[in-house]
């Protein structure tokens, strides 16, 4: 039954990476400016400096002399084979450049998430279990001002207070350089909108749970409040928090493109940037692919998770 | 004199109805504002309104006259905020960077709306190929996170105002198409549609006027609740230096700006980050009070 699930659930999968593919490869032709223009160092079409034969080699080098199709099939072959070409402004292998920058994004998400996940799910047990009293207010003020705290002026303001006036962590994010205290901040300015939002949905599903009966039948069995709380309670809360998490993880990498650039972090946002500003095509069509084929796989594993803990999903 | 009878009938009739939803629209207004919450998120809300609109008047300093006399200058009396890095008055370009934020954002909504709106309803109504490709293309732009979207949309179009709400409201499309189809996948089977059908109504009449607005409720709560995100995400792009361009005030292209003086110059960055904070918040408490009040089952924030 699961694998039949998970059969059907690849099966859609893979349009939707066919079409991530579609969409770059659209991006990197509708993207203004001449590729072979590009690749010979000259950004304005028409400038009268170069020789236009030059133009027409570079063009039949790079292919793009042929029909939009046949470049269209080209583009998908190689980038299955991971050949993505060569930046033509600044002359590096575009796949190197990618497997050197999406570790450290992997990194810096998978800390926040983890980050997130502890600190909401504590914030939002913490204000169920004390429902209505002053620590519940202030967790679910933490959560309303976490949510809407935006992330880049939050790392700012990290940065102005435990970097600059109290100097306890690097300002830089980048770890072989300054060590593990330099993912802090990156990573406690990415993970306060993700916790507020979990702990709002363990709040609220946690009360859900705990007005059910099984939770006055565990209560009049004489259980330990403790167990009811972290085993009978919070493993039925869990599930809307995992849905919370499968949302969050587009949010996330939106808000890690802002925190790499002011970290000086060089992750996958970082190298997009920098690409659309160069108009580097080729990282763009390839960091396009690269972080929605990512993010799509998120989604599949975070769906999996789903189905594995809650058992009445599966249609 | 038969047909003059129906007609008075149908006028009383339509009449009485009228009467009865507006009695129900303005208890159901009392309703939202006997909540503390939502008279605070509502006014914090009119209030941004009220300075967006005007804004030009409220400034003490015109927000594009340079100074480079008294550039960086920390908050003073003349300055509340302080001044940038041309001597040019942040409240008043704080003040301005409401206009252009909401304006933006209101822009987007509605674009979005209409757009999303009829995509969803023709991909509901219509089942079948139309459907499933509207669909297919749906689940590509869903697949790919929304801050990477526009910014891709922006890499092609260039980061104009116009093409900005473009790329901002492509997600917001998506979203109200989906909402859209779904209620009415779950409307056009009921009875009271096949005697719309019966009685020979056009689809289009069916559609605008028996379907859609079953739609007004869910969509009220997401336009209310994606205010705050498109906001964001405007200034997350005017940050990252592919939003609004110099010299238009904007918020995030302020907290950019300030970036590099954080050190000696912390207001530059911080003022405007304080507005947008307020905002948020404005904007989020409103959509989660909308949201309880209109969708109470639905507690699920996007």
């Amino acid at each position: 039954m699961f694998l039949k699930i998970l059969l059907r659930r690849l099966i859609t999968f893979l349009p939707t990476v066919l079409g991530i593919a579609t969409f770059a490869f659209i991006l990197g032709h509708a993207t203004p400016g001449d590729p072979a223009y590009a690749a010979l160092g000259v950004d304005l079409e028409g400038y009268s400096g170069v020789d236009p034969e030059e133009v027409e080699r570079v063009r039949k080098e790079l292919g793009l002399d042929k029909p939009i199709l046949v470049q269209y099939f080209n583009w998908i072959w190689n980038a299955l084979q991971g050949d993505f070409g060569r930046s033509y402004v600044n002359d590096y292998v575009v796949m190197d450049a990618v497997i050197e920058a999406l570790p450290n994004t992997l990194y810096l998400l998978g800390f926040t998430m983890l980050t997130a996940i502890i600190v909401g799910v504590s914030i939002g047990m913490i204000s169920a279990i004390y429902q209505g009293t002053i620590g519940d207010l202030i967790a679910r003020l933490i959560s309303i001002i976490g949510v809407s705290t935006p992330v880049f002026w939050f790392a700012l303001i990290l940065i102005l207070v435990f970097a600059y006036t109290l100097d306890w962590f690097p300002i830089g994010g980048v770890v072989e350089e300054f060590g593990p205290k330099a993912l802090v901040l990156p990573v406690a300015s990415i993970a306060l909108h993700p916790a507020a939002l979990i702990a709002r949905m363990t709040r609220s599903s946690m009360l859900e749970v705990l007005s059910h009966d099984m939770i006055r039948t565990a209560t009049s069995k004489g259980l330990f409040r403790k167990r009811i709380f972290f085993v009978h309670a919070l493993r039925n809360a869990i599930n809307p928090v995992v849905t919370v998490i499968g949302f969050q993880t587009g949010n996330l990498v939106g808000g890690a493109v802002a925190i790499e650039v002011i970290f000086t972090i060089r992750g996958m946002g970082e190298l997009l940037i920098t690409a659309i500003h160069d108009k580097d095509i080729l990282v763009m069509q390839c960091a396009i692919l690269v972080i929605g084929v990512s993010f799509a796989v998120i989604n599949l594993l975070v769906d999996m998770i789903y189905l594995l803990i809650d058992p009445r999903i599966r249609l | 004199m038969k047909a003059d009878f129906k007609t008075k009938n149908k006028k009383n009739e339509s009449d009485f109805l009228y009467r009865k939803s507006w009695d129900e629209f303005l208890e159901s207004l009392k309703n939202f504002f006997g909540k503390k919450l939502n008279i605070f998120s509502f006014s914090l809300v009119m209030l941004l309104i009220f300075i967006a609109i005007f804004a030009p008047l409220l400034s003490p300093h015109q927000f594009d006259q340079v100074n480079p006399l008294n550039a960086l200058a920390p908050p003073s009396l003349e300055h509340f905020m302080g001044t940038d890095t041309t001597g040019r008055d942040i409240f008043s370009r704080v003040l301005h960077g409401t206009t252009t934020s909401l304006s933006l954002a209101l822009t987007t909504i509605i674009f979005g709306l209409v757009t999303g709106v009829t995509l969803g309803a023709i991909s509901g109504y219509f089942v079948g190929i139309v459907d499933e490709i509207i669909m297919r293309i749906v689940d590509v732009f869903m697949s790919i996170p929304g801050v990477i979207l526009a910014l891709a949309m922006v890499a092609i179009l260039g980061p104009s105002p116009i093409y900005l709400v473009l790329a901002l409201s492509i997600r917001r499309i998506i979203q109200f198409a989906r909402v859209t189809r779904g209620v009415v996948l779950s409307i056009k089977e009921l009875d009271y549609i096949s005697a719309c059908h019966a009685l020979g109504m056009s689809h289009i009449r069916i559609v605008f006027l028996h379907i859609l607005p079953n739609c007004i409720g869910p969509i009220i709560v997401l336009s209310t609740v994606l205010i705050g995100n498109v906001i964001l995400m405007e200034s997350t792009l005017s940050f990252l230096g592919l939003g609004i361009q110099e010299p238009t005030p904007s918020w995030g292209t302020m907290i950019a700006k300030g970036n590099e003086f954080l050190t000696f110059a912390p207001w530059v960055s911080v003022s405007p980050g304080i507005f947008l904070f307020l905002t948020m918040i404005a904007f989020n408490l409103l959509g989660d009070g909308v949201r309880d009040h209109l969708d109470p089952k639905d507690k699920v924030s996007t």
